[in-house]
């Protein structure tokens, strides 16, 4: 006989069939019939409570992204649900698994504005892979199965299930069998062979290859098929922003990151390649720049497992629908050995510029207030390039991801495709407790801080040792940087009064030091790195900071400034 | 995207009955800016299958990328789109063929 049960608990024994064992969250009074029947699976759940419900969905992200396991968020109805809005929308843009718990009330007063009751659904359609709402307990452990199944199949995303109280109530039999076949749903497109075959004819015809490889590499765990893959054509690869570690950053065919704040060399590689081979990224404007003039001289190759992407925003020669991993071994295993010795040992000369305008100046300065890169490229050194690196947005986000290096696949979490600022602090929280046995440290500023800093109650109730840099510049820092190049250096509403943040630590028991000077930082880092507590630790980094280089909006890719004053010339 | 070679499509899909499709389905076109000019939905030949059908302006790179956004729908089986003057015997074909395959995929895990 199947035990009969409350959908309250169907709920929480169909996370566990799905092996969920850490759920983020916040109580209130649609979901409490879920909330009673944890009381009694804590021993198997652990259950992170939140201050603030985006806390809770910005901290699922992170868990999974770091671990690569679904982010589960249990959150109440009408408010519960709309804070988890904007979390589910940049897990949407981002590709990343969560499965979204909302409680709705009864099913007789669906409607009918009751207390708490908001059309959730209606909202989070044009956000979410799918949403359901369960209105009858029998309706519970399909549900969960088929929600789990969506969120970590194909491109992976959000899914939101919204619970309404009478199926939380009521009871019915316990059966689970998990999702593996919905008949309108192919998570993998099939890749057709003629495309594989066109794709290595335009490789073995190519002199001047780029790899240009994004999130949908690590989404796949292709960071081996691409290696190989790039080995074999001996081609040139760069990243995007959310591609970061998926190739090691010393691996001797990386070339750097792409767009508006990425490397020299793999913007204006991207400008002068003959091919451009696409893995797992979608063309976001802040990597093509002006899109008429994107890569000009190159054919496009664009493999991705989403259909939807393929010729979406460039022009594609040979699209390959499929997933990265099998598609990059079906190429690597048909095409002949090959070398573009003369084309990557381009990549010298812009390292050598770069180095020179750019990251000198920025992260070994002798005088002068500290500068954001100078924090991060230390905190990277001082942590053997392992750690996990988490941000805010903003300048912290792209000083990180210009001078993090990686050896680590999973090691950069960021908002990127929606910019959330706030996402930071939680991010950090759910990295740490998806890779517990990890180094996770947080790049944040004074603006993106102080959006979610109620989540220091979270760290410091659950005593999560995240390591929490504060580039503190007492602006808005990427705001004003937009606002002095292209908006008359008018700085209306970037600058920001701080509180005294020794204060706040001390408040939430968490371990704290300020940096003024530059001598004192590396000590201050190491410190903090070798600490297995929270810390927060505030640097004091110069005002007038600037991220370079920087491709202007609706410039090309090749029109690079190195400084306010200064473009990158190719003529040397 | 205007261009010259705009013509009126028939965009038809065929999906689970599920409640709501037809808000989110609709969602792509206004979120495009694409006027649907008629819809008609109705159950299909297909038991628990349902179909809809809507008529557009547009080119024929639009019409294929609503396609593929519409089939990106979970709950979407299949989605094509036709000349408005083009005949729609062939896609009966193609579906009876497809869902037997998919069943029979299924039977074989």
């Amino acid at each position: 006989m199947d035990k009969i049960m409350t959908g309250a608990e169907i709920l929480l024994e169909s996370l566990l069939a799905e092996g969920i064992d850490t759920v983020f969250g916040y109580p209130g009074g649609q979901i409490l019939q879920v909330y009673d029947k944890m009381y009694s699976y804590s021993d198997r759940l652990r259950h992170i409570l939140v201050r603030h419900e985006q806390g809770a969905i910005h901290a699922a992200q992170g868990y999974a992204r770091a671990s690569s396991r679904l982010g589960v968020v249990i959150v109440t109805s009408g408010p519960g649900a709309t804070n988890v809005i904007t979390g589910i929308a940049d897990a949407m843009i981002d590709s990343t698994p969560l499965l979204v718990i909302c409680g709705q009330v009864g099913t007789a007063a669906l409607g009918t504005d009751a207390f708490q009751e908001t059309d959730l659904i209606g909202m989070a359609v044009p956000i979410s892979k799918w949403t359901m709402q369960i209105r009858r307990p029998e309706d519970v452990a399909p549900a969960v199965a088929k929600a789990v199944y969506i969120a970590m199949t194909g491109r992976p995303g959000p899914v939101v299930l919204d619970f309404t109280k009478d199926a939380q109530i009521g009871s019915a039999p316990f059966i689970y069998s998990k999702c593996s076949f919905i008949r309108s749903y192919l998570p993998v497109p099939e890749t057709d062979p003629e495309s594989v075959a066109k794709a290595v004819e335009l490789i073995e015809e190519s002199s001047r290859p780029l790899v240009v490889c994004g999130q949908g590499v690590i989404l796949s765990g292709a960071e081996k098929e691409l290696m190989e893959f790039v080995r074999k054509g001996g081609i040139p690869v760069a990243s995007t922003l959310l591609g970061l570690s998926a190739v090691p950053s010393d691996f001797p065919y990386y070339v750097g990151m792409v767009g508006m704040h990425g490397n020299v060399a793999a913007n204006m590689m991207t400008q002068k390649c003959d091919l451009l081979i696409a893995v797992g990224m979608r063309f976001d404007d802040r990597v093509t720049g002006k899109i008429s003039e994107y890569a000009p001289k190159a054919k496009i190759i664009h493999i991705d497992i989403d259909p939807c992407e393929l010729g979406k925003v460039v022009r594609v020669d040979v699209p390959v629908a499929g997933d990265a991993k099998s598609v990059l071994s079906k190429i690597t295993e048909a095409m002949r050995f090959s070398n573009h010795d003369e084309w990557l040992c381009s990549a010298r000369h812009y390292e050598e510029v770069e180095d020179k305008e750019v990251i000198a100046p920025e992260v070994r300065p002798t005088e002068g207030r500290i500068n954001m890169g100078e924090v991060v490229a230390r905190f990277s050194e001082v942590c053997g390039n392992d750690a996990i690196v988490v941000t805010d947005v903003g300048q912290n986000q792209m000083s990180a991801a210009r001078y993090s290096r990686f050896k680590r696949s999973r090691s950069f979490i960021s908002s990127g495709g929606l910019g959330t600022m706030g996402f930071g602090i939680p991010a950090a929280m759910g990295a740490k407790l998806g890779a517990p046995d990890r180094q996770v440290c947080l790049f944040v500023g004074d603006g993106g801080l102080q959006m979610t800093e109620q989540e220091f109650g979270t760290i410091m109730q659950e005593r999560i040792a995240v390591k929490m840099v504060l580039l503190n510049n007492n602006w808005l820092g990427n705001v004003r940087q937009w606002q002095e190049l292209f908006y008359g250096e008018r700085y209306s509403q970037t600058r920001m009064l701080n509180p005294d943040y020794s204060l706040i630590a001390a408040a939430y028991g968490i371990k704290y030091r300020k940096v003024v000077e530059r001598e004192e930082l590396e000590p201050a880092l190491r410190e903090m790195a070798l600490s297995d507590e929270p810390w927060l630790l505030e640097v004091m980094v110069e005002e007038a900071g600037m991220v370079y280089p920087m491709i202007p909006p609706g410039k090309r890719v090749d029109e690079i400034m190195l400084s306010t004053d200064k473009w990158y010339d190719d003529r040397g | 995207m205007m261009t010259e070679d705009k013509k009126i499509y028939v965009i038809s899909v065929y999906s689970e009955n599920q409640i709501g499709l037809l808000g989110s389905i609709s969602n792509i076109f206004a979120r495009r800016n694409i006027n649907i000019e008629s819809l008609t939905v109705f159950p299909s030949e297909f038991p628990g299958v349902h179909h809809f059908t809507f008529r557009v302006t547009a080119d024929e790179r639009i019409a294929a990328m609503l396609v593929r956004l519409i089939e990106k729908k979970v709950d979407v089986i299949k989605a094509f789109w036709f000349l408005c003057d083009s005949v729609w015997s062939s896609e009966h074909e193609t579906m009876s063929k497809l869902l037997e395959q998919r069943m029979f995929d299924k039977k074989d895990k």
